[in-house]
């Protein structure tokens, strides 16, 4: 019973956890918009800035917003984990379960065997994206409508495909530009670097779009309410009766269906390039080789 | 407050999330994907286990019934050669019981062939001397005189002795 009791406060202290960073934020948001906003399309707020050189270093709400949720998400991990055992005992196990077994059947199947040590990295875009993209449900600025912030995964993932495309020898790299013809270098160059820039385009323009249309139709609907009934007496002509309920109808699209979505896009395309980035036939000729020399030598 | 243009690019915010990517992914490695992986091999060396346990009691009661059955079949052959002893010692004893019945029946017959013997021997003594009284006082009334009984009972004598050796 003891044990139960001890169980149940730290299952209470995970949750308190993973509910706390996103009331902080809730906070920070209504303490610092001001009552009146009006239809304003625009980036993130600015905190403060860190002088750094090059560049000053923003602390912006996407910045504090992305710490938020991995946080979140830090906790959610040891509440899922939580009282793990063989028999199952929780229904959360079955949750955990299901996480990592799909996304390892998911990464099994796009990358190959070789890659099979990707399941985490797969699991941390998705959660990072999707928790990212879903706090716009609580009217929180999503970090993922920051170019930034998309641009940061993205450049990663960039390394990443450099570097399995290296794995060949960078002479093999260098000669994989002029692959059909040599003419088309330079357009192989460009597009080299046009997939982060077309994946974290993607991502921040889906989830942005959501956030522009939202704030427009809430706007437009404010509007037709005034229109409406604005000859209701008092108190009623001011009421947003419009604002009730189409919105939220909306919002199942524009922020739970494309966060969930977005997410799923980022971390296929994850998966396709960096598994793209790496000729598995080649590499193992590479390495029968060095092999074979590494024999010779002795 | 101030806002940040729609799209504006800052480096170091760029860094930093790719350094929150990489932290994230570190936490999922370790606090998510490590313990359920460890959890479920260890669940799959269990079943496992269970099933080598299952396979392994499965043999040992096959082995087990395979001796029964020897066993089974090798008692059913005792039980076979036990009934044929018997039957064999059954058939012996009864033959030596006929042969003592039949042994005893002989002594008892010859015993009573002797005692019949004795017994005619007896009859004829004891005719003998019937005949002998009842032909001397015969003799004594067709005579009707006195003989010396001497003379007569010799003279008795050999006529009966005459008379036994026609009857033989």
């Amino acid at each position: 019973m003891k044990t139960n009791f001890k169980f149940k406060v730290i299952d209470i202290i995970y949750i308190l956890m993973m509910i706390l960073p996103v009331a902080f934020s809730i906070t920070l948001k209504v303490l610092t918009t001001p009552v009146s906003d009006g239809i304003s399309i625009s980036g993130a707020k600015i905190f403060f800035e860190i002088p750094m050189p090059l560049q000053n270093l923003i602390i912006s709400e996407s910045q504090i917003n992305s710490a938020m949720v991995l946080i979140t998400i830090f906790f959610f991990c040891l509440y899922m984990t939580h009282g793990l055992k063989e028999k199952i005992e929780l229904k959360r196990q079955h949750f955990a379960e299901l996480i990592v077994e799909k996304v390892d059947g998911l990464v099994g199947e796009n990358m190959g065997e070789y890659f099979s040590g990707y399941s985490p990295f797969i699991i941390a875009i998705m959660a990072l994206s999707g928790f990212s993209s879903l706090l716009s449900l609580f009217g929180l600025f999503p970090p993922t409508s920051d170019i930034n912030i998309v641009g940061g995964w993205a450049i990663l993932v960039f390394f990443l495909i450099t570097y399995y495309k290296m794995k060949c020898g960078p002479l093999n790299y260098l000669k994989g530009f002029t692959k059909p013809i040599s003419l088309l270098a330079p357009i192989n160059f460009i597009s080299e670097f046009a997939t982060p820039i077309s994946m974290a385009f993607r991502h921040y323009g889906n989830i942005l779009s959501g956030t522009v249309i939202s704030v427009l139709l809430s706007s437009a609907l404010a509007g037709l309410t005034s229109m409406l009934f604005n000859s209701l007496p008092g108190f009623l002509g001011e009421f947003p009766f419009l604002q009730i309920g189409i919105p939220a109808v909306l919002s199942i699209y524009f922020d739970v269906f494309s966060a969930v979505l977005q997410a799923f896009i980022f971390a296929m395309l994850t998966m396709l390039n960096v598994s793209g980035g790496l000729d598995i036939d080649e590499y193992e000729k590479r390495k029968l080789k060095k092999a074979q020399k590494a024999l010779k030598n002795k | 407050m101030q806002s940040l243009d729609v799209i504006s690019i800052n480096i170091w915010q760029i860094i930093i999330s790719l350094l929150n990517l990489v932290i994230l992914f570190l936490i999922i490695k370790k606090f998510l994907y490590k313990p359920v992986k460890r959890m479920l091999s260890e669940r799959q060396n269990t079943i496992q286990k269970q099933y080598d346990d299952a396979e392994q009691a499965k043999s040992d009661a096959m082995n087990a019934k395979t001796q029964y059955e020897e066993k089974l079949s090798a008692a059913s052959l005792e039980a076979d050669g036990i009934i044929l002893s018997a039957v064999d010692t059954a058939k012996a004893r009864e033959k030596e019981i006929i042969t003592d019945a039949k042994q005893k029946a002989d002594g008892i017959i010859l015993k009573a062939e002797n005692d019949a013997k004795l017994a005619v021997l007896k009859a004829e003594d004891s005719i003998k001397k019937e005949i002998i009284d009842v032909s001397t006082v015969l003799t004594e009334k067709v005579l009707e005189r006195e003989i010396s009984a001497d003379d007569h009972k010799n003279l008795i004598d050999s006529f009966i002795d005459n008379i036994g050796e026609y009857d033989e």
